[in-house]
């Protein structure tokens, strides 16, 4: 009961007329994004950082999430219509959707990618209601310990759950730690890898690292490709999917929403995880005919709901612990900084407007994306028809001032060209930049946490095993980490990967 | 040697070398103790299980197969790019916001092979317009625009 009077109060705050704006906007800027190809959620979200600073909290952060759902259906879009994932998280959609596409069937494609979208994201706004007030009590009784163990549980989650090899993911996650740490530390002081600069002791911004990894060495890996973009001439055709097409992809649904509301907790997880997995468990276990690859719409169904709601649902480690799971979430952490709060578990009991606010508007942002995708449709695709070379130039633009405009330093632009370079020779070796990213976030915490234990245990290290909680975490960690050496679930992994 | 994987060679070789200047940049810092760990420890342990990794790596790469694509370097769009942004960082520090967008916009379009320096000129200034009134002139951003006489 309280959840529901929670939700009402949340719901207050999400009809005043200024969030229901910033929600719009949100929605509508990550429907853009997601349709355009090169450009993703990250990159937007850290553009848009300055437009938060005049801004309340509670509006910033509800239009910044609305970009990252907004992203997910948008990206589906182009997926199914253009054979283009607009979003990296829609790439399984293009296998089923746009063979429908093909065969005169890009109508219900959409209609049951918005539908299974609208569906998860209702149902993942109740997961996050429900599970986040739990979560907060046990998370409020974290001793440095817990935290730090669940960090390195999330750590290897997330390499687990990489693609590629695993040894080249945890020397990412190590790299990204490191470069993290550069700057001053708070306990002693010093200025570690900062080689005298003063513009390094500050540490390095995570904007100019989200802007480089995702925003700038994105575009130069499409300008490399250097696909051009065949102008769509799909015919649309009736969106409403048939009564047989809705009965077809029911189950599909559920099962994608449950799916993608488990896995967007997960760090590292989110919405590309989620879709992967959900078209993977719905080649294993639809009910024949099965016609994967060729236009089944539950191939559509099932990812088009777990992207969805696993967006939503990578919100709860965020909220409740203040641990972001990807370089999103680490951005919104950022935004919430720039306004004077610190994520953890003590924002839902000091800030209550703030958590149910955003948590309803990501109901209302759901019904808002229905409207913006289904009759509008039309719109997006047009889009599509501006050429590439015309767009990222000025996507180029929008990154550099939004590097620029976060601290007004000169030196963040020179970072953000130095860090485009490491990252696209990190890329030309097969080094994929999310565990980066999370180390790079998560490993000043880390730290801090490491150190704290250590004193408050005077110097003992066992504390990390006899804490049951801390060791349930580092236990799990491990288990995972040689679960997935195992020759057998490594083949199992490689596979479902190569999809 | 026959490397046999050569992306996962460099991977490795990078790791490792890296791992070992962190190593040695961490050493200057104070160690501490157990109960008082120095700002030497964390890092030190995340370097050395990053050479350490890359080691194995490296190892991995010259005897076994595992990943045959040969490194695939395209020169102009990175390079381009970087250039560019740099070029902006110089710019906008010198000359104000509008001669480094169109300069940055201008320079990007040649990341591509055929670029058209009219189109890309318009492309700058309307680039440039946009970027004046949303940034500066709605959110009222503290961006230099013009060169100071």
């Amino acid at each position: 009961m309280e959840t529901l009077s929670n939700l009402a109060l949340g719901l207050g705050i999400a009809f005043t007329w200024q969030n229901l704006i910033y929600c719009f906007v949100g929605c509508f800027l990550g429907t853009l994004v997601g349709v355009l190809p090169g450009i993703g959620p990250v990159a937007t979200v850290a553009m848009l950082l300055p437009f938060t600073f005049g801004l309340g909290s509670a509006p910033a952060l509800i239009m910044l999430a609305g970009i990252y759902y907004g992203a997910q259906y948008g990206g589906s879009t182009t997926a199914i219509l253009v054979n283009i994932p607009g979003e990296s998280s829609s790439v399984v959609t293009t296998l089923d959707g746009y063979q429908m596409a093909r065969k005169g069937r890009a109508g219900p494609a959409l209609g049951i990618a918005a539908i299974g979208s609208f569906f998860a994201g209702c149902v993942a706004t109740l997961v996050v209601a429900y599970f986040a007030p739990p979560l907060v009590e046990i998370a409020l009784k974290f001793s440095p310990a817990e935290y730090f163990s669940l960090m390195v549980f999330g750590l290897i989650a997330a390499v687990v759950l990489a693609r590629g090899s695993l040894l080249k993911a945890t020397a990412m996650v190590c790299f990204g730690i490191l470069l993290g740490l550069i700057g001053t530390d708070i306990n002693s002081g010093v200025a570690r890898f900062s080689f005298g600069q003063i513009n390094l002791t500050d540490g390095l911004g995570f904007v100019p690292v989200a802007m480089a990894f995702f925003g700038i060495t994105d575009v130069v890996m499409n300008l490399e490709k250097n696909e051009q973009q065949e102008a769509s001439t799909t015919r649309i055709g009736r969106i409403l999917p048939s009564l047989d097409d809705i009965r077809m992809s029911f189950w599909s649904i559920l099962r994608g929403t449950g799916l993608g509301s488990m896995l967007g907790v997960l760090p590292g997880g989110g919405a590309l995880l989620a879709a992967f997995a959900a078209y993977m468990v719905e080649k294993k276990i639809a009910k024949p005919p099965r016609n994967f690859g060729h236009g089944d719409i539950r191939g559509v169904a099932a990812p088009e709901s777990a992207n969805n709601a696993g967006a939503q649902t990578s919100f709860i480690p965020m909220l409740t612990l203040g641990i972001p799971s990807n370089p999103t979430m680490a951005l919104m952490i950022g935004a919430l900084m720039i306004q004077g709060i610190t994520p953890g578990p003590q924002v839902m009991n000091e800030r209550p407007e703030l958590f149910w606010g955003l948590v309803a508007s990501m109901w209302v942002g759901n019904l808002m994306l229905l409207v913006l995708n289904l009759p509008l449709v039309g719109l997006w695709i047009r889009l599509l028809t501006i050429p590439y070379k015309m767009l990222y130039p000025a996507i180029f633009a929008f990154c550099c001032i939004g590097v620029y405009t976060v601290d007004n330093k000169i030196f963040d632009i020179y970072l953000l060209a130095g860090l485009t370079l490491l990252s696209y020779i990190l890329i030309k070796f097969d080094c994929e930049p999310a565990p980066m990213t999370l180390g790079f976030i998560l490993g000043p915490m880390l730290e801090e946490n490491f150190r704290r234990t250590l004193m408050i245990s005077l110097g003992d290290p066992s504390v990390f095993l006899t804490r049951w909680l801390s060791a349930a975490f580092l236990i799990s960690a491990a288990i995972m980490l040689i679960a997935v050496t195992l020759p057998a679930l490594r083949a199992t992994r490689d596979e479902a990967m190569r999809e | 040697m026959r490397v046999n994987s050569p992306r996962d060679f460099c991977a490795g070789v990078f790791f490792v070398a890296l791992g070992i200047a962190f190593v040695v940049l961490s050493s200057h810092y104070h160690i501490g103790e157990m109960r008082r760990p120095g700002p030497a420890v964390f890092p030190m342990i995340v370097a050395v299980t990053m050479a350490v990794l890359g080691g194995v790596i490296t190892f991995r790469s010259v005897v076994f197969a595992d990943n045959e694509a040969p490194l695939d370097f395209h020169f102009r769009p990175i390079a381009v790019s970087v250039i560019a942004i740099t070029l902006f960082g110089i710019l906008l520090d010198w000359l104000g916001l509008v001669v480094a967008i169109v300069a940055l916009v201008v320079v990007a379009a040649y990341a591509t092979p055929k670029p058209r320096l009219a189109s890309a000129l318009i492309l700058a200034c309307a680039v440039a317009c946009f970027s004046v009134l949303i940034f500066v002139g709605l959110l009222g951003l503290p961006i230099r625009l013009w060169p100071e006489l």
